[in-house]
């Protein structure tokens, strides 16, 4: 079993122009979650959820003030984004990179093979035989691997491609920032019977959602809301039925919180 | 006063064309061009001061070449490998000989076929007296190649070349090729121009004409493969006759300084060209590369597409010129230069310079210096990817839109090895 956990956490958005000035956005966030478990996040617009993933995984946009990110009991803030990712972290991105002249293809053999001995890559035939199951849990053709990654895919398309190498990597933890926007119903489905694909005691999801649909599907063991650069509620699936319902002024009046939400005039 | 090159060179220049046979009407050219070199003026290529690096002043080219056969000799059996103005390999498929096509070296070619090799050397797309340079080449050749294709035969297989340039002893190198495709011909030509040692600082100067004649298809690739201890002229010139086409891949994979000089002039109606450079530049290397066309011809079509990328401290200018003459109605003119900067000490410079003169044109450019993509590059380090790679990776997107233009498999395949083979070294470097 591995651990990911996350302790009053403080980061600050880097201002290229002047570094002390940078805004705190993420405010002391705690978060503690173990292989075989998936949880959930949701929270209303701009309250450091993907900050909050971008973190973690190491986007150098975001500087760490205060706290830690603990995997398996060690921190990795000192490690770059590429040694996270071999150590077994996985983003799936609110909005992935389009990267021309790459083929999906090669991108995620050289991902593969980046976790592999250099005198250990994996061989053609496994690699192709791995990615023409995975393509069919997710409905996918090898038309879409064949293209440049990400190049002129769908908002829908981008998001199953993101899920396509999650199931090729299998990482130990996965943070998915709202895989389900953007998605038909169908598509919806599709998505999440890849992440389901996943579960087991070696694999643990933290998912970022606005919708509580995709939990429909993904049943999630708790679900944490943020609010304000902080996790202000945790319980379980029938929090995120709650929210659908009352709206997140509601909760917020319920814990007394001094936050403004956005769409409050 | 110092001597001039004339009276530096004149004698040796005499007796290495006696040693080679070199028929009398070549000798004269030779002799003609060495007397007037120090007339003509040096070619300029924008931004770049190459002033500092010898080309105009050359020493010991008629020394005996040294052999080192360290490289790969490619499966084909179209081949040629000179080292100097030493002949390793000459092979041509017996069926080619038989159709008329012709494929040695520049010796043999003028001893046998005197008569083809005087109507074009020099004659149509270059002239001797283009600049210094190119009067230098001629004057003081020390290796060449000749490459004819007769009338309407169409060569299916590749015709490639290896050119070996000597850095194991003091021996400037001066290597002149002439491709001739006569009227309604195919063929596709390559040549890699190859680096050997590092004991000696040299200069190399490279002249190539191509020859396209009425209705003949060209595709010529060139592999440029120059070493540290050589800083480099290369002048490649087409001359593309009416409804021909030539078609230029080339990849400068270089270690050292090099200007190059890659115009193509669209004489003919209907003429047509594509021109595609890759480059990349590493360690403290200079590069300046002018990529020219002309429309002369009417309803002529001239495409530019140059992508290089600069590593560490190095420096390269693409200049892309597109020139459309009065009377060249109908015609187009397109080019577009990117350059990828790596580092904050890298200089690059793209720039785009149209010429037209006649109103009932096309024509138009792009142009950008730019960095490698942050964005990019987290996203694939995200998936575990080292830094390197990422860059690799990212490097093989941007030159790929034009390495995929390059129709034959075999180039795209050379070309994409030599890519990764030179990033990893400047990478490590
Ligand atoms: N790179 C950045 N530069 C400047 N501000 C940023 C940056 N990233 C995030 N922010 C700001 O930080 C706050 C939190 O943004 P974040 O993207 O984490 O919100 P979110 O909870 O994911 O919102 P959403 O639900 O809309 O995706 C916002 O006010 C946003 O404008
Ligand atoms: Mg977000």
């Amino acid at each position: 079993m591995s651990t990911l956990e996350v302790k009053d956490l403080h980061v600050s958005v880097v201002d290229d122009d002047d570094e002390a000035k940078g805004q705190e956005i993420l405010k002391g966030v705690n978060l503690k979650m173990s292989t075989g478990e998936i949880h959930a996040i949701m929270g209303p617009n701009g309250t450091g959820k993907s900050t909050l993933s971008q973190a973690i995984m190491g986007n150098s946009a975001y500087k760490v003030t205060q706290g830690d990110v603990l995997l398996d009991g060690k921190s990795i803030l000192d490690m770059p984004v590429d040694e996270r990712a071999r150590a077994g972290l996985f983003l799936a991105m609110q909005y992935p990179a389009e990267i021309a002249g790459v083929t999906n293809i090669e991108f995620m053999r050289a991902a593969i093979n980046a976790r592999r001995d250099e005198n250990d890559q994996i061989p053609v035939m496994e690699f192709m035989k791995k990615l023409d199951d995975k393509q069919a849990i997710l409905d996918m053709t090898d038309e879409m691997s064949e293209r440049y990654l990400n190049e002129g895919f769908s908002g829908g398309e981008k998001k199953r491609n993101e899920i396509l190498q999650l199931l090729m990597i299998e990482p130990k933890f996965a943070i998915l920032d709202e895989i389900d926007s953007g998605l038909d119903i169908d598509a919806l489905k599709v998505v999440s019977r890849g992440v389901n694909s996943m579960r087991g005691d070696n694999f643990g999801s933290l998912i970022i959602t606005h919708y509580q649909r995709l939990l429909n599907y993904i049943i999630p063991d708790q679900v944490h809301v943020m609010m304000d650069g902080r996790i202000v509620k945790s319980g379980g699936p029938d929090l995120a039925k709650k929210l659908e319902d009352e709206g997140y002024a509601g909760l917020r009046d319920d814990l007394g919180l001094d936050v403004k939400l956005t769409d409050e005039i | 006063m110092r001597p001039s090159i004339k009276d530096d060179f004149m004698d040796d220049t005499i007796a290495f064309s006696k040693n080679h046979e070199e028929p009398l009407w070549f000798q004269k050219m030779r002799e003609e061009a060495l007397s007037h070199a120090s007339e003509l003026e040096l070619p300029v290529f924008e931004k770049i001061n190459y002033r500092g690096w010898r080309l105009d002043r050359p020493k010991d080219p008629f020394a005996t070449a040294t052999r080192d056969n360290n490289f790969d000799v490619p499966d084909t059996d179209n081949l040629l490998i000179q080292n100097g103005d030493q002949t390793l390999t000459n092979k041509l498929d017996p069926k080619l000989s038989e159709q008329g096509v012709i494929f040695t070296d520049i010796w043999t070619a003028m001893k046998e076929y005197p008569k083809l090799v005087q109507k074009y050397l020099l004659s149509t797309s270059i002239k001797p007296t283009d600049n210094r340079l190119v009067a230098l080449n001629l004057a003081l050749m020390n290796g060449g190649a000749f490459l004819y294709v007769p009338k309407n035969v169409k060569v299916d297989s590749s015709i490639q070349s290896i050119y070996l340039q000597d850095n194991n002893q003091k021996k400037d190198y001066v290597h002149h090729v002439l491709v001739v495709a006569d009227q309604g011909s195919e063929v596709t030509y390559l040549e890699n121009f190859l680096s050997q040692g590092d004991s000696a600082d040299n200069i190399a100067n490279i002249v190539v004409e191509v020859v396209a004649c009425a209705n003949s298809r060209v595709h010529f690739s060139a592999l440029d493969q120059f070493g540290e201890h050589v800083s480099t002229y290369i002048n490649r010139h087409g001359y593309v006759g009416d409804n021909a086409r030539l078609d230029w891949a080339i990849g400068l994979m270089n270690d050292n300084q090099v200007v190059g000089d890659f115009g193509t002039d669209l004489r003919g109606e209907g003429s047509h060209s594509e021109a595609k450079v890759v480059a990349i530049t590493t360690g403290e290397q200079v590069s300046g590369i002018d990529t020219k066309i002309t429309n002369y011809g009417q309803h002529s079509i001239g495409h530019i597409l140059q992508h290089g990328v600069i590593l560490q401290s190095s420096s390269l200018t693409f200049n892309g010129v597109g020139h459309i003459v009065k009377g060249a109605r109908g015609s187009d003119a397109q080019q577009e230069s990117r350059v990828l900067m790596l580092s904050r000490t890298a200089r690059g410079d793209a720039n785009p310079i149209l010429l037209i003169d006649e109103n009932d044109v096309t024509a138009g450019h792009a142009a950008s210096v730019g960095r490698v993509n942050e964005e990019q590059m987290y996203y694939l380090m995200s998936r575990g990817i080292d830094k390197p790679t990422a860059q690799r990776l990212v490097i093989r997107g941007f030159l790929s839109s034009v390495i995929t233009e390059i129709p034959e498999k075999e180039v795209r395949v050379r070309l994409t090895n030599m890519i990764e083979r030179k990033l990893i070294n400047g990478q490590q470097k």
